[in-house]
Formats: structure tokens, sequence, C-alpha cells
């Protein structure tokens, strides 16, 4: 799971918030380094795409940086960074999809099973766990498969909060919807993905 | 029936949100039923499959770009709320902006037009010169108020004498036989040729130009954005000058 960065203490955050806001581009740059795995980790999923990933991750610190004044921090930063990322996700899926990229996407999906892995870090653990195991190669790239398969609004609730695990008052904020309407709009996602994955979970 | 309601409270129970009676219960019935054991078992593996997926590290040069693009965008103006604007926004503005500056150029410099030499011509019409005979004072000769100014294509030759065989010939075959082309020599290496082509040559007399040498066409263009209505013929000059030529036209009217 992408572990968001707790460690940081919110003032802290804050207070990198507070330079950014008198255009200080070196604290931004610290606060990108806190957030830019888990949005980068977010796009690739949402997108399929790590070259589409990292093209979107830029656009959404950029309209982050340039929309900064406007957070008060009355919601925690990472909240209202997700915000940003969700709308610049929900454009740019309209319009790559204007230009047929997830039909293309999806004839290439095949050939993801024979790629190199896609996480060198992973590899890099000299000493897995179990549950890392029981992720293979092959099924990783299946999941990869059904998430590009469920609309991109199942697909979103359910990374925000089976990947990053954020918490329903956090998703509620987010999407601006109430935590009823996340819950079964999150109870829909997993139903689409589980139908999607079947048989290759048992 | 019963089993439905069990369902019903699958997620609830993914999220620990049951409260323990409700957990006890759940728990319970799973134990006895199969089926619905085999749902909750799917929807649990599904949910732990994701917590599970790889996870990617952004390229390292991610934040140094980021800082870059804001950089260049401060450099621009472009920082503050534009950050919500569409993405084509400044394409678009870029391209209204051009088409502006050239149709006021146009407005502004054609009725003087001037490029860097002078060439005359005698009929009063317009001036222009090499400049190593005279320089502008001749030039300034213009008719202000011209009615239809007419577009001036400047052909650059490498060898001058060749290429102005090369275009008689190929004038006589393009431009409209009822005006024959009138050519002025007005110095041992420019050439001013008059004529009239007919729409439908007009792009075969394009291509011929750009074989003969290099051709700044670009106030033909404007002056066709500016008159987009289809005419019969075209009225053009076409400057012929040798490479590395300096010249000038100030003001080119009929």
């Amino acid at each position: 799971m992408v572990q968001r960065s707790r460690s940081v203490k919110r003032e802290e955050e804050q207070l990198l918030v507070d330079r950014c806001r008198q255009g200080d581009r070196d604290s931004f740059a610290q606060l990108m380094k806190l957030h830019e795995k888990q949005i980068y980790n977010f796009t690739y999923r949402m997108l399929g795409s790590e070259e589409e990933a990292e093209d979107l991750t830029q656009d959404i610190f950029v309209a982050a940086f340039k929309g900064i004044r406007r957070f008060r921090g009355e919601a925690k930063f990472s909240t209202w960074l997700y915000r940003i990322a969700l709308n610049q996700t929900r454009n740019r899926i309209k319009y790559l999809s204007r230009r047929n990229f997830f039909a293309k996407q999806s004839r290439r999906a095949q050939y993801r099973e024979e790629s190199p892995w896609e996480n060198p870090e992973f590899l890099a653990d000299s000493a897995p766990t179990p549950e890392q195991l029981t992720l293979t190669k092959r099924m990783a790239a299946q999941v990869q498969e059904c998430l590009d398969q469920i609309p991109p609004q199942a697909r979103q609730i359910l990374l925000l909060r089976d990947v990053q695990g954020f918490s329903y008052e956090e998703l509620s904020e987010m999407l601006s919807l109430n935590p009823g309407t996340v819950k079964s709009r999150l109870h829909r996602a997993r139903s689409a993905l589980q139908k999607c994955l079947g048989d290759k979970l048992e | 029936m019963e089993c439905r309601k069990y369902e019903s409270h699958f997620n609830a129970y993914l999220d620990g949100e049951l409260s323990p009676k409700e957990r006890e219960t759940l728990q319970l019935h799973l134990r006895k039923c199969l089926s619905c054991y085999r749902k909750w078992n799917s929807l649990q593996k599904t949910r732990d499959i994701l917590s599970r997926l790889p996870e990617l590290s952004p390229p390292p040069h991610l934040s140094a770009v980021v800082i870059a693009r804001l950089k260049e965008h401060r450099l621009r103006g472009l920082t503050g709320p534009s950050a919500y604007l569409p993405r084509w926004l400044p394409m678009g503005a870029m391209a209204a902006l051009v088409l502006l500056i050239s149709l006021g150029l146009w407005q502004v410099l054609l009725p003087s037009f001037s490029f860097r030499s002078l060439l005359s011509d005698q009929n009063n019409t317009s001036t222009l010169s090499s400049h190593s005979a005279q320089p502008t004072t001749k030039s300034t000769t213009t008719r202000e108020g011209a009615q239809s100014p007419v577009p001036v294509m400047v052909l650059r030759v490498k060898d001058f004498s060749r290429a102005d065989r090369e275009l008689e010939s190929m004038l006589r075959s393009i431009s409209d036989p009822m005006s024959k082309p009138s050519r002025q020599l007005n110095s041992s290496s420019a050439r001013l040729i008059d004529l009239k082509v007919p729409e439908q040559r007009f792009s075969r007399l394009l291509r011929e130009l750009h074989k003969i040498g290099h051709l700044d066409q670009s106030q033909v263009e404007i002056h066709r954005m500016a008159t987009p209505q289809k005419q019969k013929a075209i009225s053009i000059r076409i400057l012929v000058v040798s490479n590395g030529e300096d010249v000038e036209i100030h003001r080119i009217g009929e």
C-alpha cells in the first residue's frame, strides 16, 4: 500500500505551505517531495501509463503552486492537493478519451506482462514479505487491466480508499460528497472490480 | 433473503464499521453459509490485492521539472489564477495575437512597405532599386491612398541571369494570356515583374518560384487572408534579386 507521509507533522507542512504562498519555490520542492510518490502512483493507476502519469503529476503540482494562495489550511494539505489532482485527472481522462488513448492502451496491455518489473524497489527488497510475494507480476498486470476497465469515477474512489488509505471523511471532503454517497460508490466500485477479477482471485 | 441482508453488511465489515454485535452475527452466518462465505472471501481478496499493488517510484527529475516549469511561467508572467484556465488557451491566445499583429502590420505597412534597399519603378507605381544604387531618397515617391496595393513576393536567386531566363519561360506559360507579364530590369541584379495569374494557377506559380529560388511570400499570404473572396485573377509583383543583395521596397501601389 502506498503509505501517505504521516511522519510529517501538519505544522511542518503548514510552514512549508506558508513559504510557498510567498512564492518560495524551494519550499514547494520540499512539499512536492512529500507528496509526489502518492500523486504519481494515483495518476499511474488512473491512466495506466507511466508517461501520462508523469505529465499529469507535473500539471497537478504546477496547478497546486499557482493556486496555493487559495489554500487556507482549513483542510489537510493532502486533501486539498488531491482535490486538484482529481480535477486535473478528470480533465486529462476526457482529453485522452477524445484521442482514443484508452483503446490503444488496452491493446498494449497484453504486452504489459512482458515488461520489466515496474517497481525496482520491490525487487531490491532482499527479504520480501509473504504478502508481497503473493502479488505476482502477472497478477499486478491483471489488476491494472481490471482497473482500466471500470469507470474512472469507480477507479478513483477505489484507489483513494483501498490503495491510498484515505478515510471516508477525507474522501467525502475531497469528492464533495456526503459520506453515505462515498460508501455506496465505493461498494459499487469494489463489486465492479471483484466481478472483473472473477476467477483470477480463486 | 437472509443472505442478501448479510451481503449488504460485507463492505461495512471490511471497513471495520460494524458494531461488535453485528460483527458477531455476521461471522456466525459466514461459518454456516458457504455461498456467503465465498462472496465475502472474494470481496476481501479484492480489497487486499489492491493494497498490495506494487508501488512505483516517480522519476527522480519530477520535482526539478516542475520547478523549472514554474520558473518559466514566472518569466512569462503566467503565475497566478491562470492555473485553472484550459490547456489550449495559451495556444489559442497566441494564434489570435499572431493574427492580430499580422493584420495590423498589413494595415500599417502596406501603404509604405519597406525592405532594406530600394528598387525604383519608373511607372510611378512603386520605387525600387538595388542598395548599391540610389538609397532611400527616391524610394519615398509613394502614392498614398492607393486603392488596391499589389502584394510583392521577393524571390532571392543564386544565379540572377539564369533565374531570369527560367522565370521568363515559366511566366509565359503560367500568367494570364490577356495580360503579359511586364518585366523591368532595374539593375544588373534586380528585376521587378508585374503579372496577373488566374487563381487556379496561383499554387502552381508558387511551386515553380520555390524551385527557382528562395521565395518570401508573406506579403501575398497576408493579402490573401485579408481579401478571402475568390478572385478570377490575382495581381502580384515579383521582385527578383540576387542572393545577398540588400533590397528595400518603399510603397508598392497601383
